[in-house]
């Protein structure tokens, strides 16, 4: 909680009846830490929002969007259970997840065409309760889709992440959490919350997600020499 | 010793149409005539009896099937199994079964309960019973088809409770009766009443016995049915259909017969066959896998829907039949002090399982599959799909991409740098992999390896992995993406 008015801060702090306009409302359930302070301070419950749909808008590839989850995904690899990837756009690089500190024999990765059939297979995990985590990709969604995933997640105590294409920002959507993603300055990750619950957000985050901090002038490529083949010798 | 008998009220049909959900007349025949038949055919006009002209006459949509003995025998051995359960002690009396209960009463919570749960397990497989409850099987059978719902618990208050019923009861047939009739005797309580030398020179020698045996006074041994520890069992549909919900409401029948008998076996099944027979051609079979031993009817139920809506059946499906060999024996499960069970670390390895099965059975088996690490140097070989839950750890190497391309995309090149929608900037380190040469030695292979993988800046600020590769034509490749 942060006011501007230093000597008027213990004053609210003191009373329980009055209620700022600026807080953020108390979740049910706190959240699931990000392992982003900047965004969890932004977050009702002060994280992933558990039993709730959150949805990412993105178009941009490269920029780190899904090393915004991973910290959350590593935390909960370390629990027995699934972590559940429905159509992620490339394959996954297991040396890098690795590196994020996630438990990469616990990731279950499923392929699934019609979008239908993303939104069935994401249900079925949720409901299975063998997962501790979720994220799945729909390139195409209609809100009775949405609905369907938004009280799928209801009945459990995990946040569901579905990542979507930027132009569906304009479509209605059930999700209690919508962040879109674009490309920051100085390779940071702008964060726009769209929707959560409470006020609004004004300021967009920049966040640094990945491992990977590219200087701000990056050097010209160095010619490279072609490297000779090992020497071998058979012996016949 | 507690007897409980369960008769089956028109065993004929209830064995024939295990599958019969009340919406159509149903009857069985034998020779040309009516000798079961249901409420439907009842209330149109229908009795045992008639002939068959007769009964479609009255009733033109009544689906007649003629007496199947052996399905007869394979439907009650089904509501035996059912019925193992409750007690080790079942046997099979012509149509009906005979329970031996005073060891299980209070396991289950005393008789009413007992009961209830065993009529509600048989019910769920499709037997509908009527039970009494005698201290000799005899008697037990007797009052269930005389008088349902009776209850008898000790030998001296047999004579009394067994007056009152006819003496068709007990299915000695119409020729030895005739001379009782004859002589104006109705029920068991008048034929208990004449002097024993009066009955002998009547001809009513085998009812005798069997009425000592009824009352107690001779031994009336029973062998316990043993039921195999495979299941194969197979209903009808009353006709043949093809849509999902009523095969799905047939299988049920076949999965709770099946799974009260694998509770009584302490035992699950990780895998069964459901054939649906088709009347002209080979039958579908489906492959239900649950991943871990399993009796929940629902699961299976569940799998079989995924199924159905996966395939076309090529007709409409006549019968089906489960089979599965393979038992496992699935140990109980303790409650804590507080009775609560808490799901535990094999429940959870359990759903995982039935999850990935789950999935598969719509999806098809290769649209689920875990990544595994292995040691080849080579980016596009770091990981490999298999089985879920037989995934190795990887190693961790920093300053990789998280998307892999599937393809290395060709990059073009302008004044001696990789363009993409733009220039494309490298950062300074680079990273040599050099390897499969030793797939093929002297001779250069495809799969070989010899690229310089450079981390780069895109024209919109994306990071990307590029490598150039040192094989002629030396060009650039997109290979995974930091994302």
């Amino acid at each position: 909680m942060k006011h501007r008015n230093a000597a008027l801060a213990p004053v609210l702090q003191q009373r329980t009846d009055i209620w700022a306009a600026n807080d953020l409302p108390d979740a049910a359930q706190p959240g699931i830490p990000s392992g982003h302070p900047a965004l969890d301070a932004e977050l009702p419950g002060g994280g992933w929002p558990v039993g709730e749909l959150t949805e990412v808008l993105s178009d941009c590839h490269g920029h780190g969007e899904m090393s915004l989850l991973l910290p959350w995904m590593a935390a909960a690899s370390r629990r027995e259970g699934w972590l559940v990837w429905v159509t992620p756009p490339a394959r996954p690089h297991l040396p890098a997840l690795a590196a994020a500190g996630l438990h990469t024999s616990r990731l279950l990765v499923i392929d699934a065409d019609r979008p239908a059939e993303r939104v069935w297979a994401l249900r079925q995990a949720l409901e299975s309760g063998a997962c501790t985590g979720l994220a799945g990709w729909l390139n195409k969604a209609d809100t009775a889709m949405l609905r369907r995933l938004q009280l799928a997640a209801r009945a459990t105590t995990l946040p569901l992440v579905l990542f979507r294409p930027l132009d569906d920002r304009h479509l209605p959507s059930p999700a209690g959490l919508r962040l879109l993603l674009s490309p920051g300055p100085e390779h940071a990750l702008r964060v726009d919350i769209l929707k959560r619950r409470g006020r609004p957000a004004s300021e967009p985050l920049h966040l640094r997600t990945r491992a990977i901090h590219p200087p701000a002038t990056p050097l010209p490529p160095v010619a490279i020499r072609s490297p000779r083949r090992p020497a071998l010798t058979l012996i016949a | 010793m507690l007897w409980l008998a369960l008769v089956f009220p028109e065993w004929p049909l209830q064995a024939r149409f295990r599958t019969r959900d009340g919406t159509q007349a149903l009857a069985v025949s034998q020779g040309q005539r009516v000798i079961a038949l249901d409420a439907h055919a009842l209330a149109q006009g229908v009795r045992v009896g008639q002939r068959l002209a007769d009964a479609l006459a009255l009733a033109p949509d009544l689906i007649i099937r003629s007496r199947a003995p052996a399905a007869e025998t394979a439907a009650l051995k089904d509501a035996a199994g059912c019925a193992l359960h409750f007690t080790p002690r079942v046997s099979l009396d012509h149509d009906a079964l005979l329970l031996e209960l005073s060891g299980s009463l209070k396991l289950f919570g005393g008789l009413d309960r007992l009961q209830r749960t065993l009529q509600r397990t048989l019910a769920a497989a499709g037997f509908e019973s009527l039970t009494a409850c005698a201290p000799t099987p005899r008697a037990a059978r007797w009052l269930a088809l005389g008088k349902p719902g009776q209850r008898v618990r000790h030998l001296a208050g047999l004579p009394d409770a067994l007056a009152p019923l006819p003496l068709e009861v007990t299915g000695t047939g119409d020729a030895a009766l005739l001379p009782l009739r004859d002589a104006g005797l109705r029920t068991l309580g008048e034929v208990m009443a004449l002097p024993r030398r009066a009955l002998t020179l009547r001809d009513a020698g085998p009812l005798l016995t069997l009425l000592d045996q009824a009352l107690g006074r001779q031994p009336d041994l029973r062998i316990d049915h043993s039921a195999p520890h495979r299941l194969d069992s197979r209903v009808e549909l009353p006709v043949p259909r093809q849509d999902s919900d009523v095969l799905l409401f047939a299988a049920s029948r076949l999965f709770n017969a099946a799974c009260a008998r694998l509770a009584a076996a302490q035992s699950g099944i990780g895998e069964c066959a459901l054939e649906l027979e088709h009347e002209r051609q080979p039958p579908t079979v489906l492959t239900l896998r649950t991943g871990q031993p399993t009796r929940d009817p629902r699961m299976l139920a569940s799998l079989t829907r995924e199924h159905l809506a996966r395939i076309a059946l090529p007709a409409p499906v006549a019968a089906l039949r489960l089979q599965a060999t393979d038992w496992l024996l699935m140990p109980g499960r303790s409650r804590d002090l507080f009775g609560a069970q808490a799901p535990s670390l094999p429940e959870t390895r359990a759903a995982a399982s039935l999850l990935v099965e789950r999935l598969r059975a719509r999806l098809g088996h290769d649209a689920v599959h875990a990544l595994s690490g292995s040691a080849d140097p080579r980016p596009e070989s770091a990981q490999r799909p298999v089985e879920p839950g037989t995934a190795r750890p990887g190693q961790a190497r920093p300053r990789r991409p998280l998307w892999l391309l599937t393809e290395p995309e060709a990059l073009a090149e302008r004044d001696g740098q990789p363009w993409r929608h733009g220039p494309l900037r490298c950062l300074e380190d680079s990273e040599r992999i050099e390897a499969g040469w030793w797939d093929g030695l002297d001779t250069p292979s495809a799969d070989e390896a010899l690229r310089d993988y450079r981390i780069a800046i895109g024209p919109r600020q994306e990071v990307l992995w590029i490598y150039r590769d040192h094989r002629p034509p030396h060009r650039w490749y997109l290979h995974g993406v930091f994302g």
